[in-house]
């Protein structure tokens, strides 16, 4: 071998890549469902579902990870739950709250809903990630989970749009979803109110990755299964 | 059998976790909580006799309950009032009441339940607890944090089938998602883990985790032990340990290659020691490669291992030389009476490790074998019998023979020799001068004369051609036959016959040879027994396997009439290309004793005579 300083490194190198990738990619399919430009590729609305379910199902474990993560590493004793819990900004979205509610919105409707809440966590996502990285000690199970989070939310929203498409086709719907303003909050100098403000954004994305994943996986038994999972 | 003596007891237990770890949500509505808490900081928290908020649960994610201890009565005459008060957080703001439980009955005691009217999920609720009208307790959640699912209903399980041996056995274990659970229409997605143990056991082994609702092919040899408790457990939540496990065997695999792969010769010795190549000292393999075998035998010659291969004939060759270059030992005995000599035991122990192979083998067959060795034995001790049982068509003569050549071959002194092999001999008549094979001197036939062996046997014939059925066809003995017969007779006759029998091969029976030797040894040796034979060249002795002529001096002066004796010698066993092993043909003789030469032709010889 020509250059066998370089061969183990090299192997290293490989394994940390695949082993990245392992760990990112846990139940989490990494293929794209149809190639960019793929007029004809269908993939049918069940395997859609199934993907798109256990990606959401994955990015709520994250979430609740990283919450869990950082309410034992910087909340303890700081007493965050005795300040006003601020609402998250996508309560203005009229998702429904119960089963009820639930089962009597239309299935189309409810797939609007999702797509708008998570268009919404695009950006509280990106600055989320970039502020976690400008932490002073950094904490790594967080950081790696945000970002993880960030790219597989981009993954679910490609998959709920092309599930919209196969499910809604022909309707161009505009892009609203809810702007995040909480940045400042998370670049305030008090180190108490920015742990607050990411005490609070973390909380807020436990809690809408939940609800996406519910809507997700009633929404794949009544379309794919017609109610009967 | 283990399993039949299974006892499934229906011990299901369930619970969930949809938010792991966080069964409170530590999120008080504007901190009232805890705030109320450090506000209001009553020391009756402290005491123990304080109601308080044991757990908070939601089943199914469409109601909840929530649950408080009732405290100890510190006063006995105005029995305490628990009441407890829950507030929502609307979408944006809370709601600015405290209502109180809209349910303390359906949950039980010390309870309060919330249906699915009262019940909204993603939204943050606060209870708190009165007693007297004092707070005592409050916490704040949210309803899927607090999802903790019924048990899994059905728990059953069917026996597929058991091994031959009986110990291990498939089983298919089969629940029910529990009835409050809506999974049907994908409300809620529950997963089931498998529990078991012994039936003395406390600990329960987890077995697999499910999302389904059944569980086929259990097949581990620990089920066999009688099983009581099954348990089963919804959950909502799992932890990676697959992708953990993937993980480690991975990078040990990567390791492993690196330290293959890596230039450090150490690491790579320690965990691939290279095979060792075969090498022999002092050998170059270039020295092999240029093709100089004679330095590489040299070498090789160092080892003792290494020995040249010698022709087993030229071994057999060597004894024989060596018998023949040393004529005054062979004086004291004609080769016939060597070869002949009785005294088997001695010379098969000269013989050791000599040629235990050659001639022997060669003609015998395992009992002729033993056979000789009888007739070997009873050579002291005259034995008719086992002459007869020689004479009578085995081919022990030949075996007997070879073996006595050998022995003789093998012996420089002839003293073994001097016995007339008597026991041999008793009815046949030596021809101990027809059968010496070298070009005895006169002494040396005279001493043979004296021999006078019974040992003598007539073995010496000459080949004239092999038959294609295998027979060897001799040239004709008879002559010389009948002129050994007559030899005593005519003395004189027999120098005349000299010439005529020397052309022909001699072919002696023993009691023509006696006759021979009796009478006239001296005369027959000396005359013409040399010359004559030498001729030839033709007589083949089991000893003369060199191309030194036979001479049976003593019988060329006998040959004077012929005889007409048959002389066809069978082959008895042809064994190219070491030789030819002659046959004993009967002979219509008087003295019938008629020993068969064992003629051991060697190939040289027989290329002689048939070119």
């Amino acid at each position: 071998m020509a250059n066998k300083g370089s061969s183990p490194k090299g192997s290293l190198l490989l394994l940390l890549l695949l082993l990245s990738n392992l760990l990112l990619c846990q139940g989490v399919a990494s293929l794209p469902i149809c190639p960019r430009g793929a007029v004809n590729c269908q993939v049918s609305l069940r395997d859609l579902f199934d993907r798109a379910v256990i990606l959401s199902h994955y990015i709520h474990n994250l979430s609740s990870e990283m919450f869990n993560e950082f309410d034992r590493r910087y909340a303890q004793g700081r007493g965050f739950i005795t300040k006003a819990i601020n609402s998250c900004h996508t309560s203005s979205l009229a998702t429904p709250e119960d089963k009820e509610q639930a089962q009597q919105i239309h299935h189309e409707d409810l797939l609007n809903l999702v797509v708008k809440v998570l268009r919404s966590w695009n950006d509280p996502l990106y600055h989320l990630v970039s502020e976690v990285r400008g932490m002073e000690e950094a904490p790594d199970a967080i950081l790696s989970r945000a970002i993880e989070i960030e790219e597989q939310n981009k993954r679910l929203l490609e998959g709920m749009e092309k599930i919209v498409g196969q499910v809604h086709p022909g309707v161009k719907e505009n892009e609203v979803y809810s702007v995040w303003s909480g940045l400042p909050s998370l670049q305030m100098a008090d180190e108490d109110s920015r742990l607050f403000a990411f005490y609070n954004l973390l909380h807020c994305l436990r809690r809408d990755s939940h609800k996406i994943d519910n809507y997700l996986k009633l929404l794949k038994c009544r379309i794919v299964y017609d109610s009967n999972c | 059998m283990h399993l039949w003596q299974l006892f499934l007891t229906l011990a299901l237990a369930s619970s969930s976790d949809a938010f792991p770890g966080t069964e409170d949500t530590p999120a008080p509505p504007g901190g009232a909580s805890q705030s109320l808490q450090r506000v209001h900081p009553s020391p009756e928290t402290n005491s123990s006799g304080k109601p308080k908020f044991t757990k908070c649960r939601s089943p199914e994610l469409e109601t909840f309950s929530c649950h408080w201890t009732d405290g100890v009565h510190h006063d006995l005459r105005s029995p305490e009032t628990v009441q407890m008060f829950y507030r929502k957080r609307t979408k944006l703001e809370w709601t600015e009441e405290w209502t109180e439980c809209p349910d303390y009955v359906s949950a039980g005691e010390n309870s309060c339940y919330f249906n699915s009217s009262y019940t909204s999920i993603w939204i943050l609720y606060c209870v708190k607890l009165l007693n007297n009208g004092s707070t005592v307790d409050e916490k704040c959640f949210s309803v899927e944090e607090i999802v903790q699912p019924d048990p899994p209903i059905g728990l059953n399980w069917t026996l597929l089938n058991i091994s031959l041996t009986g110990i291990h056995a498939d089983i298919q274990v089969k629940w029910e998602s529990p009835p409050s659970a809506d999974v049907q229409k994908g409300w809620i997605v529950l997963e089931y883990e498998l529990q078991y143990k012994e039936v003395n056991e406390t600990q329960w082994k987890m077995l697999i985790i499910r999302k389904c609702g059944c569980l086929t092919n259990v097949r581990d040899p620990l089920i066999d032990l009688p099983i009581i408790w099954m348990k089963i457990e919804s959950r909502d939540f799992h932890f990676p340990w697959l992708l953990i496990i993937i993980f480690v065997i991975f990078g040990l695999t990567v390791m492993v290659f690196v330290f293959i792969f890596s230039e450090q010769q150490r690491i790579k010795m320690l965990i691939l020691p290279p095979v060792p190549v075969p090498k022999i000292k002092g050998i170059d393999p270039a020295l092999l490669k240029a093709g100089k075998l004679e330095e590489v035998n040299t070498i090789l010659a160092i080892h003792d291992s290494y020995k040249p291969e010698f022709n087993n004939d030229d071994s057999w060759v060597e004894f024989i030389e060596l018998d023949i270059d040393d004529p005054d030992e062979k004086t004291e005995g004609s080769d016939t009476d060597r070869l002949l000599t009785i005294d088997l035991q001695k010379s098969l122990n000269l013989l050791g490790a000599k040629d235990d192979d050659s001639g022997r083998t060669s003609c015998c067959e395992p009992d002729i074998l033993d056979t000789e060795f009888n007739a070997s034995d009873m050579c002291d001790g005259t034995s008719e019998v086992a002459q007869t049982q020689r004479l009578k068509g085995e081919v022990d003569l030949l075996c007997l023979d070879q073996k006595n050549q050998i022995s003789l071959l093998s012996l420089d002194t002839a003293s073994a020799t001097q016995q007339p092999s008597a026991t041999l001999v008793d009815e046949s008549k030596p021809s101990p001068l027809l059968g010496g094979s070298e070009s005895a001197p006169q002494a040396s036939h005279s001493q043979l004369s004296n021999l006078s062996s019974l040992a003598n046997i007539d073995f010496y014939a000459q080949v004239s051609e092999i038959t294609p059925a295998g027979s060897v066809v001799l040239s004709p003995g008879q002559k010389l036959k009948a002129g050994m017969s007559q030899c005593d007779m005519h003395p004189e006759v027999v120098s005349p016959g000299q010439a005529n029998f020397i052309m022909d091969n001699a072919y002696f029976c023993e009691a023509d040879a006696k006759k021979c030797i009796a009478m006239a040894p001296h005369v027959q040796v000396e005359s013409h027994g040399e010359p004559s034979f030498n001729q030839e060249d033709s007589y083949i002795t089991t000893e003369s396997l060199t191309t030194t002529a036979v001479r049976s001096g003593p019988a060329e002066g006998a040959p004077s009439s012929e005889m007409p004796v048959p002389d066809y010698t069978s082959i008895h066993i042809v064994q190219s290309p070491q030789g030819l092993v002659l046959n004993a043909t009967a002979l219509p003789l008087p003295d019938k004793e008629f020993f068969t030469s064992c003629g051991y032709v060697s190939t040289d010889q027989l290329n002689k005579i048939m070119p």
